[in-house]
């Protein structure tokens, strides 16, 4: 017997089929997966509190809450703010230029202090004699400071360069090695000057963590939330207003214990001793820790504090 | 400027510099240690809010077949007293994992952890071959896997609840920095029959209720018993024949006897510290002043001589100052002076008048009634008078007496009409208020010192 198979309700089953396992395949659950925490520290502080993670220069005043600036114009960083500002073109030298004093010699050397870093990779700061200061803005100040030379009439040792009164010599032509002093920039070293939207004439110093920014504030809330709930502080009357419990702490990356957490120093009293216990047992008890692996840096190694002192 | 500008000079002057920067370098790594060794950031974790520990106590283990109802006693009365210490809050039995533990093996600790636990308590109750019971137990630290606490006790069977107070007081030790105050008992009054016709006996009993014994008959009416420090013996006020008296009782044998022998009434005896001594209030006409008894010689010494009602005396644990009440400046309030006599300092200035002070057997509170505006609150201030912090209040609260260890106060509250008082404690935070059960209505209560 044949069966009557309406066209139409084939049609929709197939479809129905379709779209059903079509929704299957798509609709399927998937494990749901949390991304690799990467919070952002948002901190709330004030233009006081700004001003102290700014990063400062080394001769200015430790209190000063501003940056310095020497120029309203757009802010632009500037590396090292030591040397005097160069803004108008640089002074071409010419043969015109004063013989070197004692003062102009000693320049180059002993303007530069020495931090360690600039000895490294920054070559324009090392004071090598034969070595010209390299300066972007100068046309070219070896070819300038050769003729110069050239000009010059007598090759000047550098020891009479330190007399006072240049002696003038007959000019002759011979290679001395002293000459290549006058291949030195004599010119202060420049710099631009440092931009900003508000005049500030004095400088600061900053702070010793400069630019990096303490998140502790982040983190910690997170790690101070979380041990909490473990924490069955004992009752402790009227002594226990002064005690205080501090470990040291080292988590792993997944915020677990790296090891035993170490109480700094012995309890001398017998309730001083339970409270750190009960504040070791919420330690132990609490981990794994959910803080912001981003300052996994910073929270690796921390000591917190369990205290009863009101500060 | 005393540069030389020859390159020889030059070169020595580079090499100088670049010692120096050397130097400097060095300096800077320095400077980083330093900063090292100046430790991990320090978070501050700020006065977390007290809670009870969670404490797991399995049954204790039968030594031998037929010990298990011992066994399960003792836990029950040490679960019993961790709980309304209230600094303890014992998890259910049935949440156990493991049900009873050996131990003899270091615990499972993962067991206890994943109900919650912080602490575990385990133990054993053996019979021994001369019929005594020998107890042992273990509190263990969950989560550090530290034994805390171990001991074992041997005694004779009938005394399993008072081993059970003490490993109660074991535990409560070890885990609060503070001594117990579980293995002591409370003398009290105890009230039966109608409100007319109310019937005072005197009664002692542990401090959590259990073995109540009736020291007299109720023939009399008697008030105020209280505690020797050091004796089996309390004192007490005893209504007999003539004028009321003060009786000094011997609990263990029954004997009594009259304190002192004076014309007029004598009311409100407290031991001195080292329980040498009884300090009491003598009427004399319409006053009455404070005297002390030394019990061996039987001498008599007046420190105070005025023309009011001084009362209710108490030393300070080291017995060197006392506090009382008086009604010298108009209305009753607390005084304190120097155990010898001397003039006295007053120290209760709020609202209303205060009586009945204790000073605590730890030095740093006085308890007392606070009485204005209808209400009786039960309060404790400091010795010096500040710090006044009422812990309950209501229709008659009275009778403060102080648990050995300062931290419980027991007292008795009568709600008035016919139904007749009960005891009750509470922390002297002010937390936790707990009925103490006691067989009829109670009142007067009196903590005894530590048994052991």
């Amino acid at each position: 017997m044949k069966v009557k198979v309406d066209k139409t309700l084939a049609a929709s089953i197939a479809l129905h089929v379709l779209v059903i396992g079509w929704g299957l395949v798509t609709f399927s659950t998937k494990a749901f997966v949390m991304p690799e925490e990467d919070s952002v520290a948002v901190d709330v502080i004030s233009d006081d509190q700004l001003s102290h993670v700014m990063s400062g220069q080394k001769d200015g005043k430790k209190n000063n809450p501003k940056p310095l600036v020497e120029k309203v114009a757009e802010a632009k960083p500037v590396d090292d703010a030591v040397g005097k500002i160069d803004d108008k073109k640089p002074p071409v030298v010419t043969d015109t230029a004063p013989p070197p004093t004692p003062k102009v010699e000693e320049k180059p050397e002993e303007k530069k202090p020495d931090p360690p870093k600039k000895v490294e990779n920054k070559p324009k700061e090392e004071p090598k004699p034969d070595e010209k200061k390299p300066d972007p803005v100068k046309p070219d100040p070896i070819a300038e400071a050769i003729k110069k030379e050239e000009k010059k009439p007598p090759p000047k040792p550098v020891q009479q360069a330190a007399k006072p009164p240049p002696e003038q010599k007959p000019k002759e032509r011979v290679f001395d090695q002293s000459k290549i002093a006058a291949l030195l920039d004599k010119r202060d070293p420049t710099r631009a000057s440092i931009t900003g939207d508000t005049l500030n004439s004095t400088a600061a110093l900053g702070t010793s963590k400069g630019k990096a920014a303490d998140n502790s504030a982040t983190w910690g809330a997170m790690f101070k939330q979380q041990v909490e709930r473990c924490w069955k502080k004992p009752y402790g009357g009227i002594e226990a207003q002064q005690t205080e419990a501090v470990f040291d702490v080292k988590l792993k990356r997944d915020g677990t214990l790296e090891g035993m957490p170490v109480p700094e120093g012995t309890p001398s009293t017998p309730y001083l001793r339970v409270y750190q216990e009960s504040a070791l047992r919420a330690i132990i008890e609490c981990q794994p820790y959910k803080l912001p692996a981003a300052f996994f840096e910073e929270w690796k190694y921390f000591a917190p504090v369990f205290t009863e002192r009101k500060t | 400027m005393t540069d030389k500008n020859d390159l020889p000079a030059m070169t020595f002057r580079l090499d100088r510099r670049q010692m120096l920067t050397g130097i400097a370098a060095l300096g800077v790594l320095a400077g980083s240690r330093g900063a090292l060794a100046q430790g991990p950031k320090k978070i501050v974790i700020p006065e977390g809010d007290f809670a009870p520990v969670p404490i797991a106590i399995p049954n204790f283990a039968a030594g031998t077949p037929g010990d298990t109802e011992v066994g399960v006693g003792v836990t029950q009365v040490i679960t019993n007293n961790l709980k309304r210490s209230g600094l303890f809050a014992p998890i259910d039995q049935a949440a156990y994992i493991e049900k009873s533990i050996n131990i003899d093996a270091p615990p499972n600790l993962n067991n206890w952890k994943s109900i919650n636990a912080q602490a575990l308590v385990m133990g054993r109750m053996t019979r021994q071959a001369n019929g005594r019971v020998k107890a042992e137990f273990r509190l263990y630290d969950v989560n550090t896997g530290q034994q805390l606490a171990g001991n074992a006790y041997d005694t004779s069977a009938e005394y399993w609840r008072r081993i059970a107070h003490i490993i109660s007081d074991q535990i409560y030790e070890r885990m609060t920095g503070e001594k117990g105050y579980f293995d002591t008992r409370v003398v009290f009054v105890d009230e039966s029959g109608s409100a007319e016709r109310r019937v005072k006996r005197l009664a002692l009993m542990d401090q959590d209720g259990a073995n109540v014994r009736y020291l007299t008959r109720g023939a009399d009416l008697v008030l105020t018993p209280r505690f020797s420090p050091s004796t089996q013996e309390i004192t007490y006020m005893e209504f007999g024949q003539g004028d009321p008296r003060v009786y000094l009782l011997n609990i263990e044998t029954g004997q009594r006897e009259i304190v002192g022998n004076f014309p007029g009434m004598s009311f409100s005896p407290r031991f001195s510290p080292d329980g040498q001594r009884i300090i009491m209030s003598l009427q004399q006409g319409g006053n009455s002043n404070l005297f002390v008894m030394d019990l061996r010689s039987k001498s008599l010494t007046r420190l105070t001589d005025t023309p009011a009602i001084d009362t209710s005396p108490s030393y300070a644990p080291d017995g060197s100052q006392l506090c009382f009440e008086s009604d010298r400046g108009g209305k009753p309030q607390i005084y304190v002076m120097a155990a010898t006599g001397g003039p006295a300092q007053r120290i209760s200035f709020g609202d209303g008048t205060y009586s009945t002070p204790v000073w605590s057997p730890r030095g740093d509170y006085i308890a007392f009634t606070k009485q204005g505006g209808g209400q009786f609150a039960i309060g404790i201030m400091k010795t010096d008078g500040s710090g006044e912090r009422i812990l309950t209040s209501g229709f008659h609260n009275e009778g403060p007496t102080f648990a050995p260890n300062g931290r419980v106060v027991m007292f008795f509250r009568d709600p008035g009409g016919n139904a007749g008082p009960s005891l009750f404690t509470i922390d002297v935070s002010g937390r936790n208020e707990l009925k103490v059960p006691t067989p009829g209505f109670a009142s007067d209560p009196a903590w005894s010192p530590l048994l052991s």
